[in-house]
């Protein structure tokens, strides 16, 4: 294999069934990058079906309350509503042209499990995605929308029942059938998958730069995004390694607060050590045992995050801080009603964080990846508000 | 330095042609007592060597069993420092037999391995077994274990190519540990005519280097067709699961663990049973 890591972080501490697949993988991977027509293909997957270019929307109403120039980048009109499906689209393609028949997936959130879901039926593969039963039940539509477009969703009963113990299972089916292709959805994993998932989402940086040039006239001071695995965030910091003037931030989920334990703040909360194939940093305690993890949002509530960001902020280019639950909830709002956007969980993170610290950035102009839509998050929100005009109307007898 | 006792008995199975049953519990199943009385019970049972599971909060190379092993291993407060402590205990109380560690990266790692390495080989271990670990991330694990005479063990699996299983041999000492299928530890392997090719050729590529075959072998018939091509044959979910079975009495426990490893002894052959 050629180089595993980024700085000191990353690595491949994979089961040794899955290191031929692995570097079948990143034989492939460093093969199909370079060719003409593999990269015609993923465009035109990109452009033609899913949407490309994602546009790049001023945020009228918030910059003027907040006092700064807010930009959004708009993941969440790519078909399927999420980030997540560049790198399944680019994945899967990967896959078939490997030879492929099945695909293996994990998803917290679900987007990821959607994206690879809608990939699959696009290009005809078989796809399995496992899930953690909390998730199934707080985004249950997006299960549903895997099932409609013909993957299975296996749910996973064990550990805390979330994003860790789906990839936990979902690495056990491929060391079960190394056949299949598993396709990892954040950029976390053993090496190669922390630079292919990044080399896919790098799209979001590349268009963000030319769209704020173009659109604003010059680079942002700042460019923010939400962290769980880390993909979406890596793919917008990308556009922008070289450009030292911009400021990166990644932003992990706070929950309900670090000093009450119930968090996924890694770099604030945790240390480094071994998961899911990469070293990286984790939220474990002192006998090298994960932590459990706690975040409003599914695609935020993992305890490692991908090693391309730590090295990132052990370089000092990119620093990562946090937003609460609350946070998240008022920034979903926020966005909601001056905007008109309503956001995922996950990416209200990222602009929570800057409502938050709106004083420190006064004036300053700042891509925020918006990764996704919330319409997945409907019930969690619901739940915390109330007061819908559903609430009075008994369905049944309605439409009887 | 002295003959690393893993080593030791290994090279005197391999040298005189005998097999050898290296029996898996996960420490502080049950409790850290009943696992230094496990201990005991195998080497009375005639084990040739053990391996001792660090349990692990996320296992990804194991099936549904061990993973309920270590969960209850866990939930009983077991660490690192407990498991250190178990052993010392069995080697001041005469135990001779020779211990592997098995633990994914993350709870030794976290020592830093020179201190892991140097705790566990001044307790008593003898050698290490990380199954998430490939050659490719075992330098810095072999440089500390080597230096306090600790064997590192590393595997090869029916996708690994000529070229991985010749550095694995190279990189371990003890012996190698062959993944007898695809697949999670618990799920039966069946030693047909491809499975027994593969380790044929594993054990002609290992040279001088013991070779122990394990995942899903849960009887004396599987015992005897494993030894086949190998020189040592792993038993760990079927154990555990007997284990379990047998109740919460650690006398019951440990009784169903002797007697059901020497059953597993019978499949090796009479050289064995003596
Ligand atoms: C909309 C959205 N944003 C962000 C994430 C977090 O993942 P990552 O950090 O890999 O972008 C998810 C994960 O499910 C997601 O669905």
């Amino acid at each position: 294999m050629q180089e595993t890591r980024f700085g000191e972080f990353g690595g491949v501490y994979a089961p040794e069934t899955l290191m031929a697949p692995l570097e079948e993988l990143e034989q492939a991977w460093r093969e199909l990058r370079e060719d003409p027509s593999f990269e015609a293909d993923l465009h035109s997957l990109l452009h033609d079906y899913a949407g490309r270019p994602t546009p790049l929307t001023r945020a009228e109403q918030l910059s003027a309350e907040l006092g700064c120039e807010l930009w959004l980048k708009r993941e969440d009109l790519l078909h399927t509503g999420a980030h997540k499906l560049n790198n399944a689209l680019g994945q899967c393609l990967l896959a078939k042209s490997m030879g492929k028949a099945r695909i293996l997936a994990e998803t917290g959130a679900g987007q990821h499990g959607v994206a690879t879901a809608t990939a699959c039926a696009k290009l005809g593969l078989e796809c399995v995605v496992y899930m953690g039963e909390v998730d199934v039940v707080r985004q249950r539509p997006n299960v549903l929308r895997m099932e409609l477009m013909g993957a299975r969703v296996e749910v996973v009963k064990n550990g805390q029942r979330t994003l860790k113990d789906a990839i936990n299972e979902a690495m056990r089916a491929w060391v079960s059938d190394p056949e299949a292709h598993y396709v990892l959805g954040s950029a976390l994993g053993p090496h190669p998958f922390p630079s292919i998932v990044a080399d896919f989402h790098h799209v979001i940086g590349r268009e963000s730069r030319e769209q704020i040039l173009a659109q604003a006239g010059g680079l942002p001071d700042l460019a923010v995004a939400c962290v769980g695995g880390g993909s979406n965030a890596i793919g917008l910091f990308r556009g922008f390694l070289d450009d030292d003037s911009v400021a990166l931030v990644g932003v992990e989920a706070g929950g309900e607060g670090l000093e009450t334990g119930r968090h996924a703040a890694r770099f604030s909360g945790g240390s480094p050590g071994v998961l899911h194939g990469c070293f990286t940093w984790l939220l474990q305690n002192y006998d090298g045992q994960i932590e459990h993890t706690h975040s409003v949002s599914a695609g935020l509530d993992y305890p490692a995050v991908g090693p391309e960001h730590a090295a990132l902020q052990a370089a000092g280019r990119a620093s990562y801080e946090y937003a609460t639950d609350e946070e998240a909830l008022a920034a979903f709002s926020a966005l909601s009603e001056r905007e008109g956007i309503l956001p995922a969980l996950e990416s209200s993170h990222a602009v929570g964080w800057i409502m938050r610290e709106c004083e420190e950035l006064r004036g300053m102009r700042i891509v925020v990846n918006l990764s996704g839509r919330g319409d997945k998050d409907l019930s969690t929100i619901m739940a915390t508000r109330g007061g819908s005009a559903v609430d009075s109307v008994q369905g049944s007898e309605v439409m009887s | 330095m002295s003959l690393n006792r893993m080593e030791a008995v290994t090279r005197s199975l391999r040298a005189e042609g005998r097999r050898g049953l290296s029996p898996y519990v996960t420490a502080g199943d049950g409790g850290m007592g009943r696992t230094l009385q496990l201990l005991h019970a195998l080497e009375r049972a005639g084990a040739h060597c053990c391996e001792l599971g660090v349990p692990f909060s996320d296992p990804i190379a194991d099936g549904p069993v061990l993973q309920a092993a270590a969960d209850r291993a866990l939930a009983a407060g077991t660490d690192v420092d407990g498991i250190f402590s178990m052993v010392r205990r069995f080697r001041e109380e005469g135990g001779n037999l020779p211990i592997a560690m098995m633990s994914y990266c993350n709870p030794l790692g976290r020592r830093g391995w020179p201190e892991a390495c140097a705790e566990a080989a001044d307790v008593g271990v003898d050698a290490l077994i990380l199954p998430d670990l490939p050659v490719e991330e075992g330098g810095p694990v072999r440089a500390a274990a080597d230096a306090v005479n600790l064997c590192t063990i590393f595997f090869a699996a029916p996708t690994s190519s000529e070229e991985r299983i010749r550095r694995a041999v190279e990189a371990s000492r003890g012996f190698l540990y062959v993944v007898g299928r695809t697949g999670v530890t618990g799920v039966g392997t069946t030693f047909d005519d491809s499975a027994q090719s593969f380790l044929q050729r594993v054990s002609e590529l290992a040279i001088d280097l013991p070779v122990a075959v394990g995942f899903g072998i849960s009887s004396a018939a599987d015992v005897s067709a494993a030894k086949t091509h190998a020189d040592i044959v792993i038993v760990g979910t079927a154990l555990v699961r007997h284990i379990n079975k047998a109740g919460a009495e650690d006398s019951a426990a440990v009784a169903a663990a002797e007697s059901f490893v020497r059953d597993l002894m019978t499949g090796l052959g009479s050289p064995n049973i003596s």
